[in-house]
């Protein structure tokens, strides 16, 4: 059969449609979101595909790992988790202490959320801002606005979400910035990403505000995206110069931003099945006489058991929403 | 030529996604910079072959893709695309008959042309990126790879008939 149009229409026509559609795309980018999702939902194999290189290199570096260094490898680990578990005998302790003068004050107490722990895909991005994918989508419950951190601190926030990936915005990136406080003297502030990697900046800050190089940031709660408390980055450099009119602050995040590769999920509102000691209400009543179940307040039980159920909760709940 | 019923519609296709998927490849952190622009080659190549099935709106469509996968915003792409191609297929029968050298310079310049246009809506549209030289890097690794991609598409196109 013979087409219609031989020569097709006009190439400055075509052109002309695809500058409208575009334009059309730009100014519509935000209302776009449903429709990128699930473009995305249907090229994310394409992802998984790309991926495919870094995981067998995974593989062989796996597969031909020598006795030798698995033992060594084994032996660090095994050391550092007796140094773990004894920190945290110390920590379960002081938690314990913490909610109570916390249940005393009748001020809330803090609970253990959700987390999941997600790879980082290593598939490329978007060179002009700060992204990474994950292999956790909208099946695990990933969200937009939701908190991701590292075994260091704080790595950004779920910007987009996918069947089976989502995309992180780095804190470092120029359109990102996270409330934090200083922990010396609880100190508020910003910090904005500069779009550098190992880079972000504390914005219109006062000259006469106390901050000083080598104060660390944590995240404030503040804005209620990041729960309060993760540690986000060092302060570096603070110049007050008399021809600015705020102090240039430059601090590095803690999370090693351009090498990171397992990160953890965060759901601040959901309650994870760890332990935890509800509100009091009434601030007379000791802490032990609360309606909790027993075993999960007294201080009988080895320390050592929580943090391994909570691990298997988290193991046991990512099998469940993979299935 | 475009009298005839296409054929090997799904091929073109398959090497589309092929350089898609290439495109996004994890690449070590010293060399990402260097990034051939495997997608853009793939296009001209079949743009400059078969001008009248796979031109400007094609091209648009990928540009658009590849905007989903790498989580920009979209349409930057899928605009360097669809101006990229159309510099393409205005000349495509002189970039038939160039010699190869003077292909692989049209096609480094190519290349230039369509970093500039995302980087150009980038700044119109997001803001606040710097001018990098680095961004035409990938003119040079792209040159590298245009020679082999020629070669391999052309011999899939003989194979399987592609018109």
């Amino acid at each position: 059969m013979k087409p219609i149009f031989v020569r097709g229409i006009s190439h400055q026509f075509r052109l002309t449609l695809a500058i409208i559609l575009s334009v059309v795309l730009f100014i519509a980018n935000d209302r776009l979101e449903p429709v990128r999702q699930s473009l995305s939902s249907v090229l994310s194999p394409l992802q998984y595909l790309a991926n495919v290189p870094g995981v067998m290199l995974d593989w062989t570096a796996e597969a031909f790992a020598t006795r030798n260094m698995l033992a060594a490898q084994n032996k660090v680990l095994m050391d550092q988790q007796l140094l773990m578990s004894e920190r945290l005998q110390r920590f379960e302790h002081l938690r314990q202490e913490n909610e109570r003068l916390r249940a005393l004050l009748g001020s809330p107490v803090h609970m253990d959320s959700r987390k999941v722990v997600a790879e980082v895909m290593e598939v490329a991005s978007d060179p002009f801002r700060q992204l990474v994918v994950l292999n956790h989508g909208e099946r695990t419950g990933v969200y937009v606005g939701q908190p991701v951190v590292d075994a260091k601190g704080v790595v950004g926030q779920v910007v987009e979400v996918s069947e089976l990936t989502s995309r992180v915005l780095l804190v470092s990136d120029t359109s990102h910035g996270i409330p934090v406080r200083v922990t010396r003297n609880d100190v508020r502030a910003i910090a904005n990403g500069t779009g550098d990697i190992d880079e972000i900046e504390l914005r219109h800050v006062a000259k006469s505000t106390d901050i000083v190089a080598g104060d660390l940031l944590v995240t404030s709660g503040l804005g209620d995206r990041f729960p309060e408390g993760y540690p986000v980055a060092r302060v570096m450099s603070v110049s007050r110069d008399d021809g600015q009119s705020y102090a240039v602050i430059n601090a590095q995040p803690l999370a090693a931003l351009d090498r990171i590769r397992y990160v953890l999920l965060i759901w601040p509102d959901e309650v994870d099945d760890i332990p935890v000691m509800p509100i009091l209400p009434d601030a007379n009543e000791p802490a032990e006489n609360s309606i909790l179940p027993a075993e999960q307040t007294t201080t009988d039980i080895p320390v050592i058991d929580a943090p391994l159920d909570a691990s298997n909760a988290e193991n046991q709940s990512t099998q469940e929403v993979s299935q | 030529m475009s009298a005839h019923i296409a054929n090997g519609r799904f091929v073109v296709w398959v090497t589309l996604f092929i350089g898609m998927m290439f495109q996004i490849m994890p690449l070590p952190h010293i060399v990402a910079a260097w990034r051939p622009d495997w997608l853009l080659m793939v296009m001209i190549y079949w743009a400059v072959a078969l001008p009248h099935r796979y031109s400007i709106l094609t091209a648009w469509v990928l540009g658009v893709m590849l905007d989903v996968l790498l989580g920009a915003t979209l349409g930057v792409r899928g605009l360097a695309f669809a101006l990229t191609i159309y510099i393409v297929v205005l000349h495509f029968q002189r970039l038939r008959n160039f010699p190869r050298w003077q292909q692989t310079i049209s096609v480094s310049v190519f290349v230039c042309i369509y970093h500039l246009v995302i980087y150009w809506t980038e700044f119109a549209i997001v803001g606040g990126t710097p001018f990098n030289t680095d961004m035409f890097l990938p003119a040079f690794s792209s040159i590298i790879i245009w020679w082999w991609i020629f070669w391999f598409l052309r011999n899939i196109r003989r194979r399987y008939k592609v018109r």
